[in-house]
């Protein structure tokens, strides 16, 4: 696995069985402004952070990839994070995130880490 | 490479001792499929059921729909890499039992979306509604994970499909059509005066029920690359994908891109269509950015002048389709997007996560935050679990009385960003 990347993470089934993790103890709002903090502090995205057509009033779930250091200010990063944090403020202020039962939201944490997986063999190829 | 497609006119479909195409009838002859579906050890259960347009029915939730085809000439067969040899496909003549579909149904996560409602203000959203649908439902083994009972259900769909599809071998069709586009110089030269058009053939590739399949190899792990129009008519690429059931291609969407269908239609009178470029839509920025770079440069390769853009799924696509619009564009190639939107129920929000001021001429496909009211049907296909938890429904969305308040997101295809839809939006 490429090991210049850092996950950030607020699924516990990633938390519990990666490395490299920076576990967020919140929803994805908070995980999406953790990101946009770091890309402003000049770490770049290596993973949409819409990343699966879950939506984010639906899923509680979400792993983003971003480079392990700081190399200024990348403006792509910075306009996809703004947009994707954008889409997610909409989304949950139309429609909050239901309760879900305990299938359902183990689910969610399987096809997120699904998504992450896909991106982690990909990244394995290349830096 | 030259395909003749020969339309089998189906009217009804009724189950039989033979699975045969009588007058315009399909018959299926139901234990002998079940026995075929049942030989696979990841299934514990299959039912088969008929579901015809108008009648009380609600099918959820949809796995895939496929259209039953056979290959009567030519190299190859249906869905190669799955249930065919990999040989090329494309050319020859395939037969299409038209007017009917085979639906899957099953669960794989519990959230699972997909509403086929065969009557009702629903039924106007997705086109399965007006098709003869012989809808298998299948049941897993226990403890089965849901990547092999994904596989076990994509698998099944596909089995089914070209098992009824062959009915159609030996029967004349009420219609034959041809489509032909020739290698690269000689379709240029045919038609050196009309503007040449390459489609941008984008596929959703990013993990489990958000995957794609091009000839059997997933297309997260390829680069894009070229196909004739043609090769999609026998089942080239294959769903894997039904999260966001409303703007995911099913396998039958592939078979009948009106994209690709409408290029051909227009090949040779206002246009010379060079081809597809097939593509991916992954997790990583890189990949897109790897992706969009080749997508460019192939159409530019082609010798292009014009191109239009299909997107599948709703988010980190838009990346995707905007990436591949821009740098085609500074290519000195225009583009046509089509994509659809998540703009807010009052349709008043942004529509896309991403967009640039060189994405000029775009088609949407319609807004899959749109509400609508789904009263109760008679008899229910599928598992009624995921109706109160689908995505685009929201808490108390599913009344006791069946009934069921959702976004159009729900709704297999309704916004289908190939364009095997109804909706658009018009500028007056």
């Amino acid at each position: 696995m490429n090991d210049e990347l850092i996950i950030i993470s607020n699924n516990p089934l990633v938390i519990a069985n990666y490395n490299k993790v920076k576990a967020i103890n919140g929803d994805i709002i908070t995980l999406l402004n953790y990101v946009r903090d770091s890309v402003h502090l000049g770490h770049r995205l290596l993973t949409h952070p819409l990343a699966g057509s879950l939506k984010p009033n639906e899923s509680p779930y979400k792993s983003v990839v971003i480079s392990q250091y700081a190399s200024g200010l990348d403006e792509e990063s910075l306009s996809i994070i703004e947009g994707s944090l954008q889409v997610a403020q909409k989304m949950l202020t139309e429609r909050p995130l239901p309760q879900w039962n305990e299938r359902i939201d183990d689910d969610f944490k399987i096809i997120d880490r699904s998504l992450l997986d896909s991106a982690l063999a990909s990244l394995s190829n290349f830096k | 490479m030259r395909l003749e497609l020969g339309n089998i006119r189906i009217e009804d479909v009724k189950f039989g001792s033979k699975t045969e195409v009588k007058n315009h009838t399909l018959y299926v002859n139901k234990e002998e499929l079940i026995t075929l579906l049942s030989e696979d050890e990841r299934l514990a259960s299959v039912s088969i059921e008929l579901a015809h347009p108008g009648e009380s029915i609600r099918i959820m939730p949809v796995k895939d729909v496929i259209e039953p085809r056979v290959k009567v000439d030519g190299p190859g067969g249906l869905f190669p890499g799955f249930i065919s040899k990999l040989d090329q496909v494309g050319s020859g003549r395939t037969h299409v039992l038209k007017g009917t579909a085979v639906v899957t149904a099953g669960q794989v996560v519990g959230f699972q979306e997909g509403i086929i409602d065969m009557t009702g203000p629903g039924a106007d959203y997705t086109p399965f509604a007006h098709t003869h649908n012989i809808v298998i439902v299948a049941d897993p083994v226990e403890g089965l994970k849901q990547h092999a009972h994904e596989a076990a259900l994509r698998n099944l769909g596909l089995k089914a499909a070209t098992y009824i599809g062959e009915a159609g071998k030996n029967v004349e069709p009420d219609e034959i059509k041809t489509y032909e586009v020739l290698p690269l110089f000689e379709n240029a030269a045919k038609y050196p005066n009309l503007p040449k058009v390459v489609y941008v053939y984008m596929l959703q590739s990013q993990g489990l029920l958000h995957d794609t399949y091009y000839y059997g190899i997933d297309v997260k792990q390829m680069v894009p690359t070229l196909m004739y129009p043609t090769e999609v008519m026998d089942g080239a690429i294959i769903s894997g994908n039904c999260v966001s059931a409303c703007d995911k291609n099913t396998t039958y969407h592939h078979l009948n891109s009106p994209v690709i269908y409408d290029l051909m239609e227009k090949h040779g009178k206002e246009i010379c269509f060079l081809g597809c470029v097939v593509t991916n839509e992954n997790v990583t920025l890189g990949d897109k950015q790897r992706s969009s770079n080749m997508v460019a440069k192939l159409v530019e390769f082609l010798g292009a002048d014009g191109a239009i853009i299909s997107e599948e799924g709703f988010g980190n696509p838009d990346a995707d389709l905007i990436m591949n619009c821009v740098k085609v564009e500074k290519k000195g190639i225009k583009t046509v997007l089509v994509t659809d939107e998540y703009a807010g129920r009052d349709g008043a929000s942004q529509s896309l996560a991403d967009a640039d001021q060189l994405a000029n001429a775009v088609v949407t496909a319609g807004n899959a935050n749109e509400v609508i009211y789904l009263p109760p049907m008679e008899k229910l296909i599928g598992y009624a679990q995921p109706a109160d938890i689908i995505a685009g429904g929201f808490d108390g969305s599913l009344q006791p009385d069946g009934s069921i308040t959702v976004e159009i997101q729900a709704i297999t295809g309704a916004t289908n960003e190939l364009g095997y839809n109804k909706m658009t939006a018009r500028g007056y």
